[in-house]
């Protein structure tokens, strides 16, 4: 699977972006690119944010990898607009990242804990 | 996503992008909407454009991608050059073109294999370096029509054997019913001719075994079918029809196949006839029976497990037994000595039998060396032109290269752009080639026909072409390329286009002038040790006066003149006395030879004397005024007079050598000797001065001329001396020689001069060429001297100004300049003529008259590459020494 590039802007999400992203759209299917970074930003309580420098690539790669698959609609001024929503795949990958998610932060949690 | 749709994305890049910046548009009006700042919105982007370029490695096949734009980018860069492109396409079209020119003929002469079935498995008997007919015994090179057979027989390791006529007849025939005569060359050939080499017919039949079982009754001819297309004008119903050649009519019953020749590169037949028809066939050759008439090669096609070895170990056998075998004539000691100590090389016939080879591939290969230093030479001017280029674009690299880009990215870009640069010069190049080659081809045609090669583009000559064409790409791209990304950023986003540190920078730019200094001044010297070598050999004194002789020749043969019958000398002298009597011609006589027409040697016995075999003395059968026409001096003697018949006793006239290597003592006037094993001797009767025969270049040979008056036969050049205009002699010449006998064919009518330098042609065009090249490569190094002075110059004209600020003169910033192309051009001599004199060794045996270290040639080439250098830096000195001061202070 291919990295980010190296020259990224480290953000807050540290790799944990390709699941905030899966469980949106998994809850709220068809939703646009700004929808997806607002979300993160509002069910966080502004505490996560994701770059637009992020977000882009991430969806595209996502993409790639069939996880999520994207479609253009119209918007009410004439333009068009790019939404995405989960695919099979993308579901399966999101039970994955979940459970990977759990195992990591119950580490993490372990470690605070007992240090 | 699949590869497939992955290369699709390549070529939809464009609309992928579009869709992109459509997302990222809807996306910063989403935000705005929302109440955020327009501008801060926009530059959140920032970052995701650069990073485009990297998630290409992801979406698609990135460097298919990659690839294509880095093309269509290059492109467009260098369109924005157009002089640079322009001299960088040139100097590539001229040098891969050169190349592939060069390359289509050495490929044609040399490499290319037959047309036919596994050419590799045929082998001939010998090397094919000799022709014509022998009685020696024991020859390994031409062998009989008995022995063919024989050797057919008995042989246990060829599947096949084939034998041809060493020579090619060049016959006029009449297609059909026809009048006129037409040109048909000949070649006889053993009846397993084709099915040896394993071909089928392009239409009809070719010949087989059965057409060669019986002597003289198989009329048949097999056509080639170029002589086909050219001669019948394709005519479909050529099967059935007729030529009539000498008294006999063939039937044509094939055509062969469009890409078959021959099996002669660069002789190409236009009719095969079996060899049972050889008496049929003018010249009227008697060999079908004659167990020692050697006139054919032999060669044969070894079975699937046979070796080379074990072949030429089986002929050898076979040689000695089927020789043993032929009881009509009896060895003497030394011929039996020389068969047991003798020993027939098999040569392969892949790539066809040839004396074109022999005579070209020195000179090509030599060609070919040439024009790779040329291409050499372009390439280094590219790769500095780049370099300089590269350095104007260094910030337009560090800045991508800041923004992310990889180094290996850039570097593949720069490639790519050398590959776009080298392949439009690569086509180019094809473009040029192709007439190229075909002028390369009529120059060194030193007959009036054109040779018949193809010279056209194949899949060899093209695979060549693209191999160089890479080649060059890669070898003036990668040094500029990976030079042009070792940038330290920051300095040079700093520095921008400003000041240069010292001479060191252009340390790689100055080594290749340098280089190329060198190399040219190798050319030079080449292209004059040729042209001197040409001179020497035209101004050799032939021994003859070339000057106001037409020649042409007669051939009698193709209409019903048999070979030594007394009405063809009646001819002869008929042709002489009337075309003596026209206003304007002082001498006629018909000869043997001329000049350059090969040879009639053997050895002869002079009564008390031991016979040296070694020496082959060369017969040339001449008419009374020979030496009139020739202006060949008489030294003692005299000359044939009309008493001279064949009744008289038989006289002959020698060259000063023979006399002085047959007759050492005394004056040979009056002595006698036999030609070979002749039972009749002939008398010296006079003695002339020495003669070039074969070539301008030979040492002096040993010559008789005997009278045809004498030795009735076919004697088919016609020398006529003339004063006055050529064109209407030689139409009143040929008036009167068909005054005599209209149908009688006349051919090659030029004159003796020409002739003479038809004998050179090689030579010439070597000399032509190298000079060609020579002045390319001083000219191609010329651009390079002046293009990097203009570049140092451009980026030293902040220093320059300080200099002139602080009172230099004029003349000192010229020196300057010119004192640095000075070291480069003196430092390339130092350089090139050590090199030039270890080359030189190469070619030395290729020069007449001169050595390879040749003072006068290198001294040459030494002043004019000091001579152009200095001119090619007068005009950046120039520039130089005019900056205005105040305007160069402040520049950056």
């Amino acid at each position: 699977m291919a990295q980010y590039p190296p020259r990224t802007k480290t953000d807050s999400l540290q790799g944990s972006l390709d699941l905030l992203v899966l469980k949106i759209l998994s809850r709220r299917p068809h939703l646009h690119g700004y929808a997806i970074m607002t979300a993160i930003g509002n069910i966080s309580d502004e505490v996560l944010r994701a770059e637009e420098g992020s977000l882009y690539p991430a969806l595209h790669r996502m993409e790639e990898a069939g996880w999520i698959r994207a479609e253009w609609i119209k918007k009410e001024n004439g333009r068009r607009a790019r939404i995405y929503e989960l695919t099979a795949a993308g579901k399966k990958q999101l039970g994955a990242e979940e459970s990977r998610w759990a195992a990591i932060s119950s580490a993490i949690n372990r470690v605070l804990r007992e240090a | 996503m699949s590869l497939w749709s992955r290369i699709g994305n390549v070529f939809r890049g464009d609309r992928i992008n579009r869709e992109i910046a459509e997302e990222f548009e809807s996306h910063i009006e989403e935000a705005i909407a929302e109440g955020r700042d327009p501008a801060e919105a926009r530059r959140s982007f920032g970052p995701i454009m650069q990073q485009r370029e990297t998630s290409h490695g992801i979406r698609v096949a990135g460097w298919l991608e990659s690839f294509v734009q880095d093309t269509a980018y290059g492109v467009r860069s260098m369109l924005r050059s157009k002089a640079l492109i322009g001299v960088a396409l040139l100097s590539l079209a001229l040098g891969i073109g050169a190349n592939t020119a060069i390359f289509s003929l050495l490929d044609a002469v040399l490499l290319r294999m037959l047309p036919v079935k596994e050419p590799q498995r045929l082998m001939l008997l010998g090397t094919a370096r000799t022709n014509g007919v022998s009685d020696a015994y024991g020859f390994t090179e031409l062998f009989s029509y008995p022995f063919y057979r024989e050797l057919q027989k008995q042989n246990s390791v060829f599947s096949d054997t084939a034998a041809m006529f060493s020579m090619k007849s060049d016959i006029h025939g009449f297609i059909g019913n026809e009048t006129s005569s037409v040109l048909m060359k000949a070649q006889l050939v053993s009846g397993t001719y084709f099915s040896t080499l394993g071909m089928e017919a392009g239409m009809g039949r070719l010949l087989s075994d059965a057409d060669d079982s019986t002597e003289g009754d198989h009329p048949v001819v097999v056509v080639s079918d170029a002589w086909w297309k050219r001669a019948m004008g394709k005519d479909p119903a050529v099967l059935g029809r007729t030529l009539k050649i000498g008294p006999t009519v063939f039937t044509i019953v094939g055509v062969a196949p469009a890409e078959f020749f021959g099996t002669m590169v660069g002789d190409a037949p236009d009719l095969w006839i079996p060899f049972s028809m050889v008496k049929a066939v003018p010249p009227y050759f008697d060999g079908y029976k004659n167990n020692f008439a050697e006139s054919l090669y032999i060669f044969g096609r070894m079975k699937p497990s046979v070796t080379p070895e074990q072949a030429t170990a089986n002929v050898n056998v076979l040689f000695r037994l089927i020789l043993l075998s032929f009881t009509d004539r009896k060895p003497d000691q030394r011929e039996l000595a020389n068969l047991n100590n003798t020993h027939v090389p098999l040569t392969s016939m892949g790539t066809g039998l040839s004396r074109l080879r022999r005579q070209f591939s020195e000179p090509l290969q030599m060609l070919m060396g040439i024009v790779a230093l040329v291409l050499l030479i372009a390439c280094t001017n590219i790769a500095n032109l780049l370099l300089a280029r590269a350095t104007a674009r260094a910030r337009e690299l560090a800045v991508r290269q800041a923004l992310g880009a990889q180094r290996g990215r850039i570097i593949r870009q720069l490639l790519t752009e050398s590959l776009v640069l080298s392949f439009a010069g690569g086509a180019l190049g094809i473009a040029f080639a192709m007439g190229a080659s075909r002028l390369l081809l009529r120059m060194v045609s030193s007959g009036p026909e054109v040779t018949p090669l193809n010279v056209g583009l194949n899949t060899t000559v093209l695979l060549f072409t693209l191999g160089i064409t890479v080649a060059t790409a890669l070898l003036f791209g990668t040094i500029p390329a990976f030079r042009a990304t070792r940038v330290e950023l920051t300095e040079t986003l700093k520095e921008g286009r400003g000041m240069v540190k010292g001479g060191t920078k252009n340390l790689l730019a100055r080594t290749m002038v340098v280089l190329q200094v060198a190399l040219s001044l190798a050319l030079v010297v080449g292209a004059s040790l040729f042209l001197r070598s040409l001179i020497n050999l035209t101004n050799v004194d032939t021994g003859f006066n070339r000057e106001n002789v037409l020649r042409l020749n007669i051939d009698p043969s193709s209409v019903d003149y048999k070979d030594g019958e007394p009405r063809l000398t009646t001819m002869f002298e008929e042709i002489e006395a009337k075309v003596s009597a026209l206003p304007g011609v002082h001498a006629a006589s018909f000869s043997d030879f001329v000049f350059h027409e090969g040879s009639w040697n053997g050895w002869i016995v002079v009564p008390g004397a031991p016979v040296n075999y070694d020496v082959q003395v060369k017969h040339d059968v001449v008419g009374n005024s020979f030496f009139a026409t020739m202006q060949i001096p008489l030294i003692a003697g005299r000359t044939f007079v009309p008493q001279d018949t064949a009744k008289s006793p038989h006289v002959a006239i020698i060259n000063e050598h023979m006399a002085k290597t047959f007759f050492p003592e005394g004056s040979p006037i009056g002595k006698s000797y036999h030609m070979g094993t002749n039972d009749s001797p002939v008398q010296i009767i006079g003695v002339v001065k020495d003669a070039k025969f074969g070539s301008l270049d030979e040492t002096p040979q040993s010559i008789d001329y005997i009278p045809y008056l004498q030795h009735p036969q076919y004697v088919d050049d016609l020398s006529v001396r003339y004063t006055g205009d050529f064109n209407a002699i030689a139409d009143a010449v040929q008036q009167t020689i068909h005054s005599i006998d209209r149908s009688l064919p006349i051919t090659d009518v030029t004159t003796l001069d020409e002739q003479v330098q038809r004998s050179v042609t090689n030579q010439r065009v070597v000399a032509q060429l190298s000079i060609f090249f020579g002045l390319l490569a001083v000219f191609l190094s010329c651009i390079g001297i002046y293009g990097l002075m203009s570049y140092i110059v451009s980026q030293r004209t902040n220093e320059i100004g300080i200099r002139m600020a602080l009172g230099a003169p004029q003349s000192n910033v010229r020196w300057l300049v010119l004192r640095e192309i000075a070291v480069m051009v003196l430092v390339g001599i130092a350089i090139g003529v050590p090199a030039t004199l270890a080359g030189g060794r190469l070619v030395t045996h290729m020069l007449f008259g001169l050595k390879d270290n040749d003072p006068a040639s290198i001294a040459l080439a030494v002043g004019v590459l000091l001579v152009v250098g200095l001119i090619a830096g007068y005009f950046p000195a120039r520039r130089a020494s005019r900056v205005d001061p105040m305007i160069a202070l402040r520049y950056e």
